[in-house]
């Protein structure tokens, strides 16, 4: 063992009761640290699974067009954007194969969205209309699971609606609604299913329906208006939009620009995170530095003999700023142990629906990054009394 | 002609309160041979630990030369002080001798392996040996707080000759030994001095202490005013 951290660390072990409440001050400031990433990190995880398990990653449709400029000898004309022209993507089946081959892509699945109303008697309602590939209804969100009525086979030619637009137009399971679509196509659908998904905007105003028979309604008898895609990580969600864009043509839009203010929450959250964090790391230095200054004064008459038998200022800075590592290591990792503890155990907390009570992520407490920090600020913490010490003066200090 | 382990000429010591100034050496003149165990005597204020700590290189004079062993000390950095202060000299103080956290061996063993970086198995055995001489062998791995005061004045010499020091400087070492203590410390410091050839210089009230030493200096009021043999 070097003979510096030898001195270190029987100055530490010789006030055991001082040092083990250092330790555990630093310790708990720590757990705090660690307790409030994992909550934050666990919050924005939740936030960001609740939303994006029911929505697709990206979403590839037919570019906007806009007016383009001619020029004609020496003046602009403007060419008039056709009104006439249907927006679909016309060569999906290609666009399909290639968003399947990306890496990371788990679900791609082509869709014909439109506007329709939905009349039962006196009652119409507006809502939008996804025509789906069957086999792929559970491909953006998991209508199956949320079902409390009826099934979600939508091969027959049924609808699959949400609870609230259900009980608004009092629709049943087998009963009859006639959909009038944006392109004035009337067809009276039976009702396959009623999900309860929890989103308002799918529950009220979103009905499913099969591609095939979504093609007569909204008059695309081959191409598709959007092709949505699910991704194994949904961060990669911009990047993976971009690679479509810049291979297929289409506009891309991944998740994150149709829900600016979830980022905006989660990035708010994240601020007030640091503010907290920030707070704990100033606790741990000053009362490590506080704690070494008290023992730098303490053993000034110690300090004035090493000095004396020309013990060098940098051997007794080093002393005490090997002290607070000593103190930030040991400190760091009791405060990381007990705070993954304390996360994992209120983890396990579970409301009577079988949910966790606190949406705390165990795993994500910033374990290596408030270990390296605590280490860094002890060190840091260390070096007034570390300069205290080594100013003192051996003749004064003799003389005490 | 004798070797000169020290060499002081015309050291003057001023100490500034505000715009008081106090001039508490005024004009020192010292050599001091190798070998010799050199009594330093004086009443309290006359200047005797001012000299022992501007000769012990703890404290720089205002004005006056000192040699070590024919190397120039003026001008010299706090850290090349302190590395003459480790190889050359050795100190017994009356107080504070001991670190309180460490055991009698270590705290011997302090002043080698600090600069040496471990507690090397050569400095383990000449402290362990400096023990034996000082005869306290059998209380090596005592703590400091649990020796007496002439156990603790032992091992602070045997610490102080850890590095063979050409000079050991020691204030009043015996000046808070009982007299059995206090004869049996100096009866040390003479079978080392005679022994090891190491030059002992003593700063001391007490006239039995002084009659352990074989040259006397009287500092009175900052100046040298009597040097002798006995």
């Amino acid at each position: 063992m070097l003979f510096l951290s030898k001195v270190a660390f029987r100055y530490l072990t010789s006030n055991f009761m001082q040092t083990a409440l250092l330790i555990s001050g630093v310790a708990l400031s720590v757990l705090v640290f660690v307790f409030i990433t994992a909550l934050i990190n666990g919050l924005a995880l939740y936030l960001t699974a609740e939303v994006t398990s029911k929505i697709a990653h990206v979403e590839l449709e037919p570019p906007n067009t806009v007016a383009r400029i001619l020029t004609d000898n020496d003046r602009f004309v403007a060419a008039p954007v056709s009104t006439f022209r249907r927006k679909q993507v016309r060569n999906w089946q290609q666009v399909l194969q290639l968003a399947e081959d990306m890496p990371g892509v788990t679900i791609v699945s082509p869709s014909i969205d439109g506007s329709a109303f939905l009349a039962r008697g006196e009652a119409v309602l507006p809502v939008a209309i996804q025509g789906v590939l069957p086999d792929k209804v559970d491909a953006m969100a998991d209508l199956s699971s949320n079902l409390i009525e009826g099934n979600a086979d939508l091969s027959a030619g049924g609808l699959l609606v949400g609870v609230e637009l259900a009980e608004e137009l009092n629709l049943k399971v087998g009963g009859p609604v006639l959909m009038r679509s944006e392109r004035g196509a009337e067809r009276l659908v039976p009702i396959t299913g009623i999900f309860k998904s929890g989103v308002s905007s799918l529950d009220r105003r979103t009905a499913y329906i099969s591609i095939g028979a979504a093609r007569p309604l909204f008059d695309l008898p081959n191409g598709v208006t959007k092709i949505s895609i699910k991704l194994a990580d949904p961060d990669t969600a911009r990047a993976v939009a971009k690679a479509l864009q810049d291979a297929t043509g289409l506009k891309a839009t991944p998740w994150q620009e149709k829900n600016k203010t979830l980022e905006e929450a989660t990035d708010a959250q994240g601020r007030t995170g640091l503010f907290i964090q920030s707070f704990a790391m100033i606790a741990i230095i000053i009362s490590i530095s506080s704690a070494l200054l008290l023992s730098s004064y303490r053993r000034r008459a110690e300090i004035g003999i090493m000095r004396a038998v020309g013990i060098s200022r940098s051997f007794v800075a080093a002393v005490f700023v090997l002290q607070g590592i000593f103190i930030g290591g040991i400190a760091a990792l009791l405060g990381a142990g007990l705070g993954y503890q304390l996360c994992v155990i209120l983890a396990s907390f579970q409301d009577a629906d079988g949910r966790a009570s606190l949406p705390i992520a165990p795993s994500e407490g910033g374990y290596f990054l408030v270990i390296t920090l605590t280490i860094i600020g002890a060190a840091v913490a260390a070096v007034l009394p570390a300069r205290a010490a080594a100013s003192v003066d051996p003749v004064d200090a003799i003389q005490q | 002609m004798s070797e000169i382990v020290l060499n002081a000429q015309g050291i003057i010591k001023t100490f500034t309160n505000g715009e008081e100034e106090t001039q508490v050496l005024k004009g020192i003149d010292l050599v001091l041979p190798k070998g010799r165990m050199i009594a330093l005597q004086g009443v309290s204020g006359s200047g005797k630990s001012t000299l022992l700590n501007i000769l012990g290189l703890l404290m720089k004079p205002t004005s006056g030369k000192l040699t070590l062993l024919d190397q120039p000390l003026s001008g010299r950095s706090d850290a090349i002080l302190s590395r003459y202060r480790n190889q050359h000299l050795g100190f017994v103080f009356q107080y504070h001798n001991l670190l309180p956290d460490f055991t009698a061996l270590e705290n011997v063993a302090f002043p080698a392996a600090a600069p040496a970086g471990r507690l090397k198995r050569d400095i383990r055995e000449r402290s362990h040996m400096l023990l034996d001489r000082v005869g306290l062998s059998d209380r090596k791995d005592f703590l400091a707080t649990r020796l007496s005061g002439g156990q603790k004045q032992r091992v602070a010499i045997a610490r102080a000759l850890i590095n063979s020091p050409n000079l050991v400087l020691a204030d009043e070492p015996t000046g808070n030994l009982d007299s059995k203590s206090s004869d049996q410390v100096m009866r040390l410091l003479k079978e080392i001095n005679r022994a090891d050839q190491t030059t002992f210089l003593i700063s001391t009230h007490d006239e039995r202490v002084a009659g352990f030493c074989e040259e006397r200096i009287l500092i009175e009021d900052g100046r040298i005013t009597m040097t002798g043999s006995q």
